[in-house]
């Protein structure tokens, strides 16, 4: 790669070749090939602008490799911690509630983290990792050549993200260690050179898609990280935080340490950190520290929101829930880079090494790199990766020349491999490194730049996938969940009983299923303060069950009956077919059902009154009561001029049974076809003619819609309050007539007219005046259940003037 | 020293759809469901709240919002010792029926009732419809806690219930019960060498 093509233009077959060659290097580092792994075949895509390229995710390389200060990691090893103690139930069980809760979450986080590919779509993007020491120089000398080495001829390379990381921007004395006054301006200092770089017109060509935005920069004394993102990503970046880390004098001073920069790219979750770690050739165990140090103290305060987000995409374990900031090992993808100072061996003689160093046999070097020496013995950056070092040590320069720094008046120094780039990722495979080089110019320090593009694979979520996930996730746990908790489901929460008929009993069911593990025992229970399950009009049965689990649903049915009473109560508005019905499920919840219905309005349990109003069939009479005022503006003032002298439906019986003849033996005694007689109702309440039926038919058709009137034709109040005798029938006989009120006086009369005209036939018919007057009277004046002597007596009386009225022609 | 676990009756009211059963689940559960269905019953949960000197464990009633069950909600709200009344920030008639709930409330319900007025889908800002002064004012003019939640970021939410955990009275004769069961051993301080 000497002529500094990115390693992606090359053609596959030669990258193979590479791979090969990589493999049978002997050296350490050739057990994690940087690029080998998964050459790439395709030139990078550049996420959103331009053809928005979505990929499939790369396969995953077996299990993760995962970093163990990764939350990840932890929640598997970690030893489950509550801060509450264990409760005792009633039965005297010990439970946790919150241990159950963090278990539960860590299956569930495990099964999310399963289906990610379910609703995350992957984009490739492009990384460009920097690192330099500036050894406190700085000029105005061109960054090019490091910064955009692998953008391509036309920047067709140009990286997605760029991040770049400063040592020694100011000389580490004490008072700059000590006040940090002068690391302010030399940071701006490298921020605007490195924004010139990025943004210079001969790149953008003043389209502004090309550009470069910078995201965040943190500096502490010496050491500076800037992140920048092509404009184009920059509504997707979000919770971008830095942080600090002094681990230099007194284990806290910012000489050595370092700054990290964090951020949610799309929906990935990426942290950079740039690292000058304890220096000289003997302290490897001080640089161990320091990394350690600075991985597991650098916080990220991003707010319960943004960890939250982030553990919902997969990015995060479930156990982070509640905590407000991120560690850097909590990221999908960690770049650690910087002046790491690590140096060859000691066992090589500082004369040796460079030597070897001038000569560019990096391959003898490479085997002595103390990092290499350390990550392979498992003492540091434990799953981190690093690609092979195949450039000649970077450090220590004469400044300003190509030459290792041998002057006679400095300290020899073993050339070193000091700048660094490593990177680790939750899933491998989502990093794959392009270049991993240095840079020759700006050559004004004493180590040269260090820089690396990495491909990498970003996430983008769709949040509305992810939430069904979760929803089917927990619809699926809420089934198996606490057992001591049962579950039911009804197949309907409302029964929609449509029309019911006068005298009509509907019947709909309801089926319960039993969903939950233990047994469901149920009852519907009465509202507060109220002592029946429902209104008097539905009955439920059964009113409780119990069912195991598995068994078949039970069926509860609910019967809606309007019997005379409720046709009443409806009729008068006084009540309307809708009601609630509570289904308690034991130790559980609250199940509705509602009930509702309509009323097909019937003549039958109507008043004399208001029958007489209506010359139309009754289906065609509005229920509602401020409807029924603009039909009939006068219904409240009954008088000859608007009203019919008898209800036409009494008329149309009575005629239907004259046509009959009334020498039919046992009339009014028989009983008639109930399927007759609700057809007879019917036609009365719709107007169409009756059809061919049995006079007995009408007859109980007749006597029951006298009995249903919601008042009946003769009051109690008339009830003669005297005995009644052969002197005062005459005189009681025309108290009461005067006494009915007029409609009810006009269908007295009618009924009376009519039964005499029956008692003509009494030889066939068999018919008395007695019997007649019997049949009136009960149907006329209905008894009330409970009847004291009086009101017997009364009743009696009553009996008598009906003979009365029947046998002589006093009307 | 074993700590008591206080147990109290809580009640959640409002209109249909301002977010009960969601902020219900937020709390107890910590998820959100955008699809949420109307509650048609009651539901029933737990949740406990861990103050600094107790536990204080809510058995909470998630109450139907739909107007056809308004009459069935003194079922729950009978015998609560708190109560939670939620309007959505961006629908003014909701936040008119959580008035008349307050109303309710305080003449039906328990005299002691700490009652919580709560302006849920706060995250919805830019739809914002009831002014978080107007509320605030209305709440202590009735000597109510107030507190603007969203149960889909979860602001505020637990925040809410730990505001009524710490308005409670804690005092005896509370039912109480050791939350560990077993007594922390004796220290006897013997100081013998
Ligand atoms: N944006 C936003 N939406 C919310 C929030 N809380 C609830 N919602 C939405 O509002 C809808 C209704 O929420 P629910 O919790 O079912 O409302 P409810 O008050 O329980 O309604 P009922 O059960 O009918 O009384 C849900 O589908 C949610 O999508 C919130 O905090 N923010
Ligand atoms: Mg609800």
């Amino acid at each position: 790669m000497a002529d500094g093509t990115p390693q992606w233009a090359v053609p596959p077959e030669q990258q193979q070749h590479r791979q090969q060659q990589a493999q049978q290097r002997p050296d350490y580092a050739a057990q994690r090939p940087p690029a080998a792994q998964a050459a790439p075949t395709a030139p990078p895509q550049a996420p959103p602008s331009g053809g928005a390229a979505v990929v499939s995710p790369p396969p995953s390389a077996g299990a993760p490799k995962v970093n163990k200060f990764n939350r990840i990691a932890q929640m598997e090893e970690k030893v489950l911690v509550t801060r509450t103690r264990d409760e005792e139930t009633e039965d005297g069980r010990l439970v946790n509630k919150e241990a159950m809760t963090k278990i539960r979450d860590a299956w569930v986080y495990k099964r999310v983290r399963s289906r990610v590919r379910e609703f995350t779509s992957y984009r490739q993007a492009l990384c460009f990792v920097g690192t330099w020491n500036v050894n406190a120089k700085g000029k105005e000398e061109s960054l090019d050549e490091w910064i955009c080495a692998d953008w391509g001829q036309n920047g067709q390379y140009a990286p997605d993200v760029v991040a770049v990381g400063f040592q020694e921007i100011v000389d580490l004395n004490a008072v700059n260690v000590a006040v940090d006054n002068k690391t302010q301006q030399r940071s701006q200092f490298w921020v605007e050179r490195l924004n010139a770089t990025l943004n210079s017109p001969s790149r953008t060509q003043n389209d502004p898609n090309r550009g470069y935005i910078l995201m965040m920069q943190r500096s502490m004394v010496g050491l500076l990280i800037c992140l920048f993102v092509k404009n184009p990503h920059r509504q997707r970046v979000k919770a971008v935080s830095a942080d600090s880390v002094g681990v230099g004098v007194m284990g806290m001073m910012g000489n050595k340490g370092g700054v990290a920069i964090r951020l949610n790219f799309y929906d990935s979750t990426l942290c950079f950190v740039c690292a000058h770690m304890a220096a000289h050739r003997e302290n490897v165990v001080g640089r161990n520290a320091d990394f350690m140090n600075v991985l597991s103290k650098a916080t990220f305060d991003v707010g319960e929101q943004t960890v939250r987000e982030n553990i919902r995409n997969g990015s995060l374990s479930q156990w982070a829930l509640g905590s407000g900031s991120l560690g850097i090992a909590d990221h999908d993808m960690v770049f650690w880079l910087g002046d790491l100072n690590y140096r060859i061996d000691e066992s090589l003689p500082t004369e040796t090494v460079l030597l070897l160093a001038e000569r560019g046999a990096i391959d003898k070097l490479r085997t002595l790199d103390q990092l290499n020496i350390e990550r392979s013995e498992g003492r540091v950056f434990e799953g981190f990766e690093e690609g092979i070092l195949s450039f000649v040590p970077t450090y220590k320069y004469q400044p300003g020349t190509d030459k290792f720094e041998q002057r006679p008046e400095k300290k020899l120094r073993a050339p070193a491999w000091c700048d660094r780039i490593l990177w680790s990722a939750q899933e491998p495979a989502y990093v794959q490194q392009l270049t991993y080089k240095r840079s020759e110019r700006p050559n004004c320090s004493d180590h040269k730049p260090v820089y690396s593009t990495l491909r990498f694979t970003v996430k983008d979520v769709n949040a509305q996938r992810r939430e069904s996930i979760y929803k089917e996730l927990f619809a699926l746990l809420e089934r198996y969940d606490n057992r001591s908790l049962p579950a039911i489901s009804l197949d309907k929460s409302e029964l929609n009983f449509g029309e019911v008929r006068y005298n009509q009993s509907v019947t709909l069911s309801l089926r319960i299923a039993n969903t939950g593990p233990s047994c469901a025992s149920y009852r519907f229970v009465p509202k507060i303060d109220e002592s029946t399950l429902s209104k008097s009009w539905m009955s439920v049965f059964p009113t409780y069950g119990m069912l195991v689990p598995g068994e078949q649903p039970g069926v509860v049915t609910v019967t809606v009956t309007i019997d005379n009473n409720t046709a009443k109560l409806l009729n008068a508005g006084r009540e309307v077919l809708k009601d609630t019905l509570i289904l308690r499920l034991e130790n559980g919840r609250e199940y509705y059902v509602s009930i509702k219905g309509t009323f097909a309005r019937s003549c039958f349990g109507m008043s004399l009154d208001q029958l007489v109003l209506y010359k139309d069939p009754i289906h065609t009479i509005a229920l509602d009561a401020i409807q029924r005022a603009e039909q009939f503006p006068n219904e409240n003032e009954v008088s000859p001029s608007n009203a019919l002298c008898i209800p036409k439906e009494l008329w149309r019986l009575v005629d239907a049974m004259y046509e009959k003849g009334l020498s039919t033996p046992d009339l009014f005694t028989n009983h008639g076809n109930p399927e007759e007689v609700v057809i007879i109702r019917e036609a009365l309440d719709s107007g169409s003619a009756f059809g061919v039926f049995s006079i007995h038919s009408y007859a109980e058709a007749f006597t029951s819609f006298l009995t249903s009137l919601s008042a009946p034709v003769i009051p109690t109040t008339v009830f003669p309050n005297t005995e009644i005798n052969a002197e005062n029938i005459q005189a009681m006989t025309r108290r009461l007539l005067e006494e009915l009120p007029p409609i009810h006086y006009n269908v007295l009369v009618y009924i009376i007219s009519f039964f005499r005209e029956v008692l003509l036939h009494s030889e066939k018919n068999h018919l008395t005046a007695a019997k007649l007057a019997h049949i009136c009277l009960k149907h006329c004046a209905p008894a009330d259940v409970v009847m004291d002597s009086a009101m017997m007596q009364r009743r009696a009386g009553m009996s008598l003037i009906l003979i009365h009225l029947l046998v002589t022609s006093s009307i | 020293m074993a700590q008591r676990v206080h147990h109290f009756k809580l009640v959640l009211l409002g209109d249909t759809a301002v977010g009960k059963s969601c902020l219900v689940v937020r709390f107890v559960r910590d998820e959100f469901f955008e699809f949420q269905e109307p509650t048609i019953g009651a539901a029933f949960l737990t949740q406990t709240v861990q103050l600094d000197e107790s536990t204080v464990k809510f058995e909470i009633w998630d109450t139907a919002g739909q107007e056809r069950y308004r009459s069935l909600a003194p079922m729950y709200y009978r015998g609560a010792s708190a109560a939670v009344i939620v309007y959505d920030i961006t629908n003014p008639d909701s936040f008119n029926g959580a008035k008349s709930w307050v109303k309710e409330l305080q003449r039906r319900g328990d005299p002691n009732v700490v009652i919580a007025l709560a302006g849920n889908k706060a995250d919805l800002e830019s739809r914002r419809k009831v002014e978080f002064e107007e509320a605030n004012a209305y709440a202590e003019e009735n000597g109510i806690l107030h507190l603007e939640t969203s149960a889909k970021n979860a602001n505020n939410v637990k925040a809410l219930f730990v505001e009524i955990a710490k308005k409670l009275p804690k005092n005896p004769p509370q039912p109480e019960r050791e939350a560990f069961p077993i007594a922390a051993p004796q220290q006897t301080t013997n100081n013998c060498c």
